[in-house]
Order: structure tokens, then sequence, then C-alpha cells
């Protein structure tokens, strides 16, 4: 068995890939050590929910078949990678982070997963997450089946949810790349304060079949790595058409860096009071300094007016009546007290209350929402806007008494609703690290109209080509 | 030395006396029910504050 260094745990996609090839090891080394890496680090982190070992280590050694007869399926073949514990994986427990669901077991396998199957990818592990997604409101970063999310960078900090051991095992080093989930966050929060790159798909890009149903209009599927160059090949091999998803948009995406519109013909909004107000204080310097880098890619920069709208009073409306509808039956079974957050089991509870109407209303506004939100992006191309204010909070405090609680907000509202409005409209997002506060990392989120990935990855690109924050590395996963 | 009502109560109000004071016990199911219940209510307070053209079909197959 080749000796895999420590290098090779934080390497990218091609990397990998050309080591492979260059049959520096094989698939099932690479496998092995990864395999072995997320069973032994992950519970420290709390990042992982099902080690995947043997299954792992069987497909690797059909993956050295294929490339020993030089049957290539892209960049993908032999890379192992992780999942949120909200997507099916046949004859294995899915328990969606929630003790009621502890036991459960599907007899299919999660589209995205059959999907990365087909291109040899080796799927090591099923990962962490905030117990049903969060979807109830939770105060406490101890909201899941395996405890509170602990960052890589800190381990007396959360990690971020509701894709929390995504995030985690992504940072650490314990997989290349992981699969999370957001309905409004879930995947730009944890991505933000782990310090890795995240994509949330345009809405339908990625097919949602056999993952666990938060909200049948907003949830989204997408990949955690180390790059945005990663984050589009992934992206490429999970996108397309599915009939077994009612919101599949029908579309495929193939990632084309080649055919990037040069950043002089791009013009990005951005509002100041994003970083001179909302900011935390810790976190300006390195805001600052990452839109000083943006600015001198020679991008348009335009400051923009973000249309006002309820955005998190519709969405939490139409979050709270869609759960509502497909957890009735845990909330009247009485199971849901068996949730680990009070405050979740109280939204849950709640959401049965909403009101036809007001779902209804929401959902007529969230059109208006969305008409205003394309006007403007005939202005602009790429909003740019930080991911969250400051970095994560301790993993002990209330979640809704983080770091700016109780402040008086600033007049000037900026981007602020950024995360509820672009998970209503159906937005994608690319989050990418651009600092730290407090030795702690913060990201930048790109957002852009539907369908605009092949962008929002080229900026992405030309970014980390000018900085090494996505190559940073937390202290306590060198071990 | 005797302690008179009106030096109790100095005390009592006394950043020291304050300091021993036990943190205030996290809220229970009610509460946090009652909170839940507001948060929609104001939810739909904010919708309500919005006029919608009466034409304004909601997405029932949300696209992007």
């Amino acid at each position: 068995m080749a000796a895999i260094g420590i290098d090779v745990f934080f390497a990218t996609i091609p990397e990998l890939n050309a080591r492979l090839k260059a049959k520096e090891f094989t698939a099932e080394d690479l496998v092995r050590a990864f395999a072995d890496r997320l069973a032994q680090l992950g519970p420290r982190y709390n990042a992982l929910a099902l080690p995947l070992n043997q299954e792992a280590i069987r497909a690797a050694k059909a993956v050295d078949k294929e490339l020993k007869r030089e049957r290539f399926r892209g960049p993908l073949q032999g890379i192992p990678y992780g999942v949120q514990d909200l997507l099916s994986y046949a004859g294995q427990p899915t328990t969606w982070g929630a003790k009621p669901y502890a036991g459960q077991v599907f007899d299919y396998n999660a589209t995205v997963i059959e999907k990365l199957s087909g291109v040899g990818a080796v799927l090591t592990g099923k990962l962490a997450m905030v117990e049903l997604a969060g979807g109830g409101g939770y105060r406490l970063a101890s909201a899941s089946l395996t405890g509170p999310g602990l960052n890589p960078w800190d381990r007396t900090r959360w990690s971020g949810g509701s894709s929390s051991g995504s995030a985690a095992a992504v940072a650490a080093g314990l997989v290349p790349f992981a699969i999370g989930s957001e309905t409004s966050g879930s995947i730009v929060t944890p991505a933000a304060f782990c310090g890795v790159t995240a994509m949330r798909p345009t809405y339908g890009l990625v097919s949602r079949h056999g993952a666990m149903a938060l909200s049948w209009t907003l949830d989204k599927l997408g990949p955690f790595a180390h790059t945005a160059e990663d984050c589009g090949l992934i992206l490429q091999a999970i996108a397309g058409k599915d009939a077994k998803d009612s919101g599949s948009a029908g579309r495929s995406f193939y990632y084309t860096p080649q055919y990037a519109r040069p950043m002089k013909d791009l013009r990005m909004g951005y509002a100041p009071a994003d970083y001179a107000e909302w900011a935390e204080p810790a976190a300006r310097p390195a805001f600052d300094a990452a839109l000083a880098v943006i600015k001198a890619m020679g991008v348009l920069m335009v400051e923009t007016k973000f249309p006002q709208f309820p955005y998190g009073a519709a969405l939490s409306t139409i979050l709270a009546a869609e759960q509502a509808s497909i957890f009735e039956p845990l909330i009247a079974s009485g199971k849901v007290n068996e949730l680990a957050d009070p405050a979740q089991i109280a939204g849950l509870k709640a959401s049965l209350e909403v009101p036809a109407k007001d779902y209804l209303k929401a959902m007529r506004l969230r059109r208006l929402m969305q008409e205003a939100i394309t006007r403007m992006f005939a202005e602009v191309d790429v909003l740019v806007a930080p991911a969250r204010t400051g970095a994560a909070s301790k993993v002990d405090q209330p979640l809704d008494r983080g770091a700016g609680a109780g402040a008086p907000a600033p007049k000037d509202p900026g981007f602020r609703a950024i995360i509820p409005a672009g998970n209503l409209a159906g937005l994608p997002a690319l989050v990418l690290p651009c600092g730290l506060a407090d030795g702690m990392p913060v990201a930048l989120q790109l957002v852009g109209a539907p369908f605009s990935e092949n962008t929002l990855l080229a900026v992405g690109r030309e970014f980390q080509s000018r900085t090494d924050w996505h190559k940073r590395r937390p202290g306590s996963a060198a071990a | 030395m005797q302690l008179t009502r009106r030096k109790l109560a100095v005390v009592l109000t006394s950043g020291v006396a304050l300091a021993q004071t036990p943190a205030a016990p996290p809220p229970g199911p009610e509460d946090l029910l009652q909170a839940a219940r507001d948060r929609n209510k104001a939810n739909a307070a904010a919708l309500a504050a919005e006029s919608i053209p009466m034409a304004t079909e909601p997405a029932f197959q949300f696209k992007a």
C-alpha cells in the first residue's frame, strides 16, 4: 500500500485525479486512507453519522480494475466523498440527524449518490447534520442526533448548520468533497464557518430524489469542496434532469471555465453597508481586503439596492407550511418530542397552525420577489456579500445570542436578506473563504441569476487564483 | 449590626447580590411554543402589510 501524506487529505480533485492516473497510489489506497481518517477523526468534530469503509473499499477495488484497463470516467473517478445523512443509501440507516428516525432504512439510493457512483466517486461515509435540517427553528448547536457540530478550526465553536458534518469533514481533510443541503442557509453558513468552498445550485438543477424533504419549493443539494473548480466538477456530475424529482428543472450543467466571460465584462453588485455596518468589527478587515481583491480583478463594481420585501417572513411562512405537511405524522404521533432541541419541537408544533391564506400570500409575494430580482439582474451579473457577518459562534452559546445580538440594526439593509431572498428566488450561490477573524474563517458569497453557475465559478476561480484562504488548514486537523 | 429593611433592600439590589442571582432558567416548552406562535403571527402581519395585485398567482409549480 502506498504511503498517503497529509497533503493528499487537502488536495483538490484535479490533483488527486492526476496522482491516481500517475499511479502514485491506487484508488483503494486513497479510499482506505480517507475512510480510516474519517472514521478516526470524524467523531472529534461530531461530523460522522455512519462510516461505510467496507462498501467503499469494494467500490475502490472496482475503480482500480477500470483504471488498469484505462477506462476513464472523469475527474471524480476513485475520489472519496461523504454525503449529509439526509440522503438515502440503500440498506444503511438514514437518520436525518434526528432520534425519531434513528432506525430508518431505505431500499434505494438518492439520485445524487447514483450519479456520483456512475462517474466512479466512492462514498466513504454519511455525515452529521442538524436534526431534520433545522426546519423547526433550532436554538442550540446541540440540535443533532450526533451532538453539536464542532468546528475543526476551534472545537469550542460551532461548525454551522444544517450541513454541519459536510463542511467540517471537508475542512478537516476527512473527505475531498461532500454533499450537503440548503433550504435557507444550510450550505452557506457551515461553509463560511468552516472555511471551505461550497455551492448552492439553482433550485431544480440537482435532483433531490432520495433526500429528506423539508420544503419542496426551497430544498436544494450542493457540493462542499476545497476550490471553486472542484465545485464545478462535482456539480457537473450531480446536476441534470430527474423525473423522480417534481422540482427538477430538466437541465444539465457543464462546467465550462474555457468559455468564462472576461472579468472586465462583469458587473458586480455590492452594498457598502454590508462591509461597513453589518459585518462584525473583527471580520471587517478580512472583508475589506477581499473586496479589494475583487476590485483588482477588473470587474465593474456597482452599488446596488436589493429589492425590499419581507423575505424572512415569506420564507419562514412557506417553510413552516410545507414542513407541517411533511412532518405532520411525526408531530401527531408525539415522537416529535424525541428531538434534541426544545425550540425545534415547538416550531414544528406551531407550524401546524399556519393558515393556508398565509402560505398562499407568501407564495404570491414570492412571485413578485422573483420578478424584482430578475429586474435587478438586468443591471448586474453577480452580487457579492459576506456569507455570514462574522465567524462561528461558541458551541455552548444559544444561536439567537450570537455576536451582535441585541445591537441596534443599521438603517441601510444592504444585502442583509440575501440568504432568504436567494433561496426564495432559487438563486445559485458560491461561498469563498476570504480571511480570518479572531483566528476563525469568514467568507464571501457570490450570488447570481438562475443557472449562472459558470459565471459564479469563474469569478470564484479568479478570486482563488489571487488568494490562498481556500488553502488554509485548521490546526486541529493536522494529525 | 442590625440590618434594617432599608439596608437589606440596598444589599439585595447591589451588584454583588445581583451577581449571585442564579441565571434565568431556560424557557420551558410552553414558553417556546408561544414564542413560535408569536413568530408565525409576526410573519403573517409582515405579509399582510404587503399589497399584491389581485391577478398575482402563487407559483404552485415553483421554477427558478
